[in-house]
């Protein structure tokens, strides 16, 4: 599903972001990034959703070397998974249901289409009440979940959370934890970089550690872990 | 089947489109004004550039066709000769008419230009070697040259003679007007190319965000452009319809107001009717309004959508 062999990212700054980076995350795994800030994180899940160019080694996302995929086609890699980061980055003048439906226009659904689909990964996510409302009136963790919604909608195969509890408090943090356990219990792949420590020893998922750019550990079923 | 879906499925891409191009036109109401007061300012010169340079063609055009062109018959041809002449040119298709001036008016002609030294001319009377002429006018000023090609084909014609000299300084300091303003125009376009993307590139830095969140769910370039090349086409058209009102009224007030000087009256001057220009006019405000609107968008977006 993702695999990254010997991927190596180094800035126009000089700083080496990701070091000889090396594992194979499989369909349906629930997968953390652990690691300060600074760490890599970031980068990995950028060089993921090819925001980022690796300086050297090759990444492969649903059995395609996305290395040399023509810019052009870069939207279309971006379709097959669905995204969600810290600062929830949802349009403001849109409501959740128009958030929603927009990433549906964008693949070219067809309106009948959007009119089921929209709603059920609304209530899917628990906001069913609240498709009329704009982003400004809901809270972080609504918010969150309008995200979320707006990932899950086309299906994609993966998911990618940068940070998705970063500007949570830790019970909201939780809900969207177990939400995402939820999405991964119906086949989606699920990779969460963060460093909320408590819910990554408490969920007992493969952990994947980076340090300074290179990954330092890679536990079927850990717990984070600062000290290495 | 297959193609039906297809079809409505374009359908609505197309629809969603321009009806977010249309929103965005009234949600970003600050950066729709300025752009629209930008454009308005320089269509409306623009358009005086246009209206000058549309009146000095004019008035060059009728004053080279009252002018006309003299067409000199061999001195030696006979009157009957002289006659098949004139019905030769009238034939000829975009004549509009065809004076005659005998060798007698051309002798007396020329007496009154030099006045007070007609010995020069004695004794011409008995012996006038001025030749008959025709003085041919057009209807259609740029049939000229092709006129005066099948005038010159016609037996017996001794020369045409052009425009005089004074005549064609004239046209040429009209041309030099037609230069100058065709230069501002070119600068113009340029220029309001310019202000119009830099104000573009303002609302689309102000939703910089908002396009690096679409381009996150996988929208395609093209999919994020064209709303905006919508908003750039219709505050264009906007533009172009308050400009050619605010010319319109203001042309027709200084038309009138001109029409009554006596100065002008003297002159046999008077500006051309708006109406002439009306449709040229529309053309080129829509062209000019949609094309730096589209090129405006295009040029102001290609930085943001690196992402």
């Amino acid at each position: 599903m993702i695999e990254f062999r010997n991927v190596t990212k180094k800035y126009d700054t000089g700083t080496v972001a990701v070091q000889n980076a090396n594992f194979i995350i499989e369909k349906g795994e629930f997968a953390f990034l652990v690691g300060a800030s600074g760490s890599g994180k970031s980068t990995l899940i950028k060089l993921i959703l090819k925001e980022e160019e690796p300086t050297s080694g090759n990444i492969i996302i649903n059995k395609k070397d996305t290395t040399f995929l023509k810019p052009k086609r870069i939207p279309f890699l971006r379709r097959s998974m669905g995204v969600v980061f810290q600062d929830f980055r949802l349009l403001p003048d849109k409501t959740v249901y128009d958030n929603v439906a927009y990433a549906m226009y964008i693949v070219r659904a067809t309106p009948r289409h959007i009119r089921r689909q929209v709603p059920m990964v609304l209530s899917l996510v628990g906001l069913s009440g609240k498709a009329q409302m704009y982003p400004h009136e809901l809270s972080g963790g609504e918010q969150q979940r309008v995200a979320l919604a707006r990932a899950l909608v086309n299906n994609p195969s993966m998911l990618i959370a940068d940070e998705p509890t970063g500007n949570l408090d830790p019970e909201t943090a939780w809900d969207i934890m177990n939400l995402l356990n939820d999405i991964n219990m119906r086949g989606t792949t699920v990779v969460v970089a963060t460093h909320a420590k408590d819910v990554v020893d408490e969920m007992k998922k493969r952990v994947i550690q980076i340090n300074k750019g290179t990954i330092v550990r890679d536990d079927r079923k850990g717990g984070y872990d600062f000290e290495v | 089947m297959i193609e039906k879906v297809g079809m409505t499925l374009k359908y609505n891409r197309l629809g969603y489109l321009i009806g977010e191009g249309f929103s965005n036109v009234f949600k970003n109401k600050k950066s729709t004004i300025a752009s629209l007061v930008i454009m308005c300012a320089t269509m409306i010169i623009f358009g005086i550039s246009y209206a000058i340079s549309e009146n000095v063609n004019n008035f060059v055009a009728k004053m080279e066709a009252d002018q006309g062109i003299q067409v000199f018959v061999n001195r030696d041809a006979s009157e009957e000769t002289i006659k098949k002449v004139g019905d030769e040119i009238k034939k000829i298709n975009g004549v509009s008419n065809v004076e005659y001036k005998s060798k007698e008016q051309a002798l007396d002609q020329m007496k009154q230009m030099l006045e007070d030294q007609q010995e020069l001319l004695a004794g011409y009377e008995d012996n006038n070697f001025f030749p008959a002429s025709y003085v041919v006018t057009f209807t259609d000023l740029s049939m000229n040259k092709q006129i005066q090609e099948e005038i010159s084909k016609i037996d017996n014609i001794e020369s045409i003679q052009k425009n005089d000299p004074v005549s064609e300084a004239l046209v040429n300091i009209a041309k030099g007007i037609k230069i100058v303003t065709t230069v501002i125009l070119v600068l113009l376009i340029m220029i309001s190319i310019f202000i119009i993307s830099n104000t573009i590139k303002l609302t689309v830095h102000v939703r910089r965000r908002e396009i690096s969140i679409m381009k996150y769910v996988g929208a395609t370039n093209n999919f994020i452009r064209w709303p905006f090349i919508v908003e750039g086409m219709i505050i264009g058209i906007f533009a172009g319809v308050i400009s050619i009102g605010l010319i319109g009224c203001g042309y027709v007030g200084i038309a009138n107001a001109l029409s009554k000087m006596e100065l002008m009256q003297k002159m046999n001057f008077s500006l051309m009717n708006f109406s002439e220009m009306f449709s040229s006019i529309v053309i080129v405000y829509l062209l000019l309004g949609i094309g730096i609107g589209t090129v405006g968008s295009i040029i102001s977006m290609r930085k943001y959508l690196k992402v």
